[in-house]
């Protein structure tokens, strides 16, 4: 890689910008509590919106409050997927160091909101369709997410190197990519018993605002929820190194003394 | 090229090719990741006889006849994708969302010339929700019956409503 | 309210998984952050010793 002079500008200055842990502590010593704090007002208030004060719908009755804590899940899962990949592109490609960490804290958060999204679309599904499970192509490629990330978090434990792990994590991560446009396609490429989307980027949404001004609040609160749980385990991780290092570095002046 | 691009090339060139893979199989097994069959698919192509399948439509308003058999409810209705219909026959309790008009899935095996006999009988429901004091309001002034066919789009409603206050408001 | 039962396990799945999430993170927090202020006041002390 060439040098860059000095005075020149640096490519990907931007993503080396939080590369440094110390500065990525001191990012997350506002950004923390700032996060958490929101994320809680904003669950609150939805919490209570969609349980109370949110309509019933006329064919589902009180089953559709359920889809205030399914929707915000199943676009979680695939967004929190979609930044594992993107941590494995940025640890692959420029080796960025905080990547991998991330994707090692990123990784269970995913698992656990996939998993709640499976589950609550069971519990929604038992009342409404009459099936817990069904085998349609929505809800396989959503359990093909799910075991993706339990694979992500395996891989990364599976090697006595961290550094191949890491690298095998991220290859996984990069390659599991393809579930993602299968699974927000599923509903339209092939019938599924699943119901289309009510929310997409091209139609207005098949939902009266009073259903939909509850939804987004929910949906505010958990990505608020999902990005500060993120960066408080980060933060943790970082902790965590550093204290492991000043423990070896002890050691290592200690036996110098002896 | 310096070595990062070389990596980022490496590294979308493989996520490309694994996707056309996967494309190409998905594509392949299309028929078999589909979850039921239209009326009309099964007409045109009957399956085997002893095979189980899905069959999924809407159901035809005024086609629903319940009867009691002992104890099991008899339930007998027609599902249609527009195209064909076929009669089916399903023994149990229906789904709570089951209505006409309601889009459901059966599962069962079918003999041309008799009814469906279905095994299992589950309830799709649409991506349009909208709230019960809404749809109570629509059914009774006409606008819609939800035994024939999807309720009008959000927007809609909300200028449906401004349109009542309107001719209310000149009368 | 109708089905109240799997309203009631969804909202409770979700929210106690998250609570459990969080007292976790705050746990691990808490844990490091004392092990690094133990780590810091020993080696201080090592080095006004020698």
């Amino acid at each position: 890689m060439p040098e860059t002079l000095p005075g020149q500008p640096v490519k990907g200055a931007f993503l080396h910008r939080f590369a440094n842990p110390g500065r990525f502590l001191r990012l997350a010593h506002w950004l923390f509590p700032l996060l958490s704090a929101s994320s809680g007002i904003f669950l609150t208030i939805g919490m209570i919106w969609a349980l109370w004060f949110s309509p019933a719908d006329w064919q589902q009755g009180d089953a559709v409050r359920i889809m205030y804590l399914h929707v915000p899940m199943a676009m979680l899962a695939s967004g929190g997927y979609a930044a594992l990949a993107l941590c494995g592109v940025l640890s692959l490609v420029w080796k960025h160091p905080l990547a991998d960490l991330a994707a090692v804290e990123i990784g269970p958060v995913g698992a656990v909101i996939t998993g709640l999204c499976l589950v609550t679309g069971s519990l929604w599904g038992k009342p409404m369709w009459g099936a817990w499970w069904v085998w349609d192509a929505r809800l396989t490629s959503v359990l093909v997410l799910f075991f993706l990330y339990l694979g992500h978090i395996a891989l990364i434990q599976a090697f006595d190197d961290p550094q191949r792990g890491y690298r095998a994590a991220a290859v996984l991560a990069i390659a599991g990519v393809i579930d993602l446009p299968i699974i927000k396609f599923s509903v339209n490429w092939w019938n599924t018993l699943h119901q289309p989307d009510s929310i997409t980027l091209t139609h207005a949404p098949t939902m009266p605002e009073s259903m939909l001004l509850p939804l987004s609040i929910c949906l505010t609160g958990f990505s608020l929820g999902f990005a500060a749980l993120v960066t408080g385990r980060l933060q943790a991780a970082i902790l965590e190194t550093r204290a492991e290092q000043m423990l070896t570095r002890r050691a290592r002046s200690q036996n110098g003394l002896s | 090229m310096t070595r990062k691009s070389r990596r980022l090339w490496l590294v979308l060139s493989c996520l490309a090719c694994f996707a056309v893979a996967s494309g190409l199989v998905l594509n392949a097994f299309s028929s078999s990741i589909v979850f039921f069959m239209a009326p009309s698919q099964i007409l045109r192509e009957p399956p085997a006889v002893d095979r189980v399948i899905r069959l999924g439509g809407m159901v035809v308003a005024g086609s629903l006849k319940r009867s009691l058999e002992g104890q099991t409810p008899i339930n007998q209705f027609d599902i249609t994708d527009g195209q064909a219909a076929i009669a089916v026959r399903y023994e149990g309790i229906l789904p709570d969302l089951f209505r006409e008009g309601q889009s459901v899935v059966a599962l069962g095996t079918y003999l041309k010339g008799s009814p469906f006999s279905a095994s299992e009988v589950l309830a799709k429901h649409d991506e349009t929700y909208m709230p019960k004091e809404v749809a109570d309001a629509l059914r009774k002034s006409g606008k819609w019956d939800p035994r024939f066919g999807k309720p009008p789009s959000a927007e809609s409603l909300d200028s449906m409503a401004r349109h009542d206050t309107d001719a209310q408001a000149h009368r | 309210m109708s089905h109240l039962p799997y309203i009631v396990a969804s909202y409770i799945a979700v929210l106690g998984a998250a609570g459990i999430l969080a007292f976790q993170l705050a746990l691990r927090l808490r844990r490091a952050r004392t092990r690094i202020a133990a780590l810091e006041t020993r080696s201080a002390r090592q080095k006004d010793t020698l």
